[in-house]
């Protein structure tokens, strides 16, 4: 398989450009239909990375949230915004975690368990998929 | 000798100041209020309505947020959980968490306490009709608007993330989402636990 590598690389020239470290996809109550992934993409390539999507088995939709943050009355006011696509800079890594990025997976089809994995494929520009599996946590 | 006495007047009042130091004092990693402030109110919890004063022992932790929040709510909620499950069985009977929704429009009395059950079986749910919830957002000077609006039941809120601790019917202390976020900073947790020790 080791002598195998460079020659997918080769073929698959973008699979090499990406990498994901795992992070989690949040438990949330029962009553709950959203939850959260969090995971971190590294761009190891030399051009721009663009994450535009991504789909999983277990929610209707996936979409790509940035949280916002702003003052009012001398509190803070949080909330979040839908984004486009979230890009990484090459050479560089986008963190997706809790009061920065997240997925946010919309209309659970089934309450998630903890413990249990959830598979997501990541859909970016230029048509590349990666597939990642990501274990459901309370944190 | 004679020159050394600025020094022996610095060290002097330097002691002097320690002393003057009120001994044991906390000091707060949350905001502590100085004039703190009363409140109260009624909303509807899963049995009922449920008053603030009626918490009269110990302090109640409060925090306004809404159901389908993924990322904001849950992140103050565990860190919440885990701040209740590092108080002593007789420290934990002295404090209560309370979560408001301000989307009754989506979250009922039942949904709302569902919500914060799962969380840890110790909290409570609350909300009400949605001029009560204004009305006691208003008293806590809390903010909170729709955004990202997609259809009836689809949609998104922002609000203030601001846990408040109330103690014998007053707003005492601010823990800012910041400070709970200790998905950031686990370090910030023993601090957190310190803050209602000494408020205990």
């Amino acid at each position: 398989m080791k002598r195998l590598l460079p020659i997918l690389l080769f073929l698959f020239p973008a699979l090499a450009q990406v990498v994901v470290e795992p992070g989690w996809v949040r438990l949330v109550p029962p009553v709950v239909p959203d939850t959260a992934a969090y995971l971190t993409l590294v761009n190891r390539g030399r051009t721009p990375l663009r994450l535009v999507g991504a789909e999983t088995p277990v929610a209707r939709r996936v979409s790509l949230h940035r949280d916002h943050q702003e003052h009012k009355g001398g509190h803070a006011v949080l909330g979040m915004r839908p984004v486009p696509y979230v890009e990484v800079p090459p050479g560089g890594k986008v963190a997706f975690r809790p009061g920065g990025y997240h997925l946010m997976l919309e209309g659970l089809k089934r309450p998630l368990k903890a413990g249990e994995k959830v598979e997501l494929t990541l859909l970016f520009q230029g048509g590349l998929k990666v597939k990642v599996v990501l274990p459901v946590e309370m944190r | 000798m004679k020159r050394f006495w600025p020094a022996f007047l610095v060290l002097g009042l330097l002691g002097l100041g320690y002393l003057l130091v009120p001994r044991g004092s906390h000091s707060f990693f949350g905001t502590r209020l100085l004039n703190p402030k009363p409140v109260d109110f009624t909303l509807e919890g899963p049995k009922g309505p449920v008053r603030l004063a009626d918490f009269r022992e110990g302090l109640v932790l409060i925090f306004f947020g809404y159901v389908h929040c993924p990322d904001v709510c849950p992140t103050t909620m565990i860190s919440l959980k885990q701040v209740y499950e590092n108080l002593s069985p007789e420290e934990q009977r002295r404090v209560q968490v309370v979560f408001i929704s301000v989307d009754p429009e989506r979250d009922t009395p039942e949904i709302a306490d569902q919500y914060a059950k799962a969380f840890h079986p110790a909290f409570l749910g609350l909300t009400g009709r949605p001029e009560e919830v204004q009305e006691v957002a208003r008293a806590f000077g809390v903010y909170y608007q729709k955004t990202a609006y997609r259809g009836p039941g689809e949609y998104l809120v922002d609000h203030t993330a601001t846990t408040f601790v109330v103690q014998g019917g007053r707003l005492v202390l601010l823990l800012s989402p910041d400070k709970l976020n200790f998905a950031h900073n686990l370090g910030y947790l023993p601090k957190v636990v310190a803050d209602l020790r000494a408020l205990l």
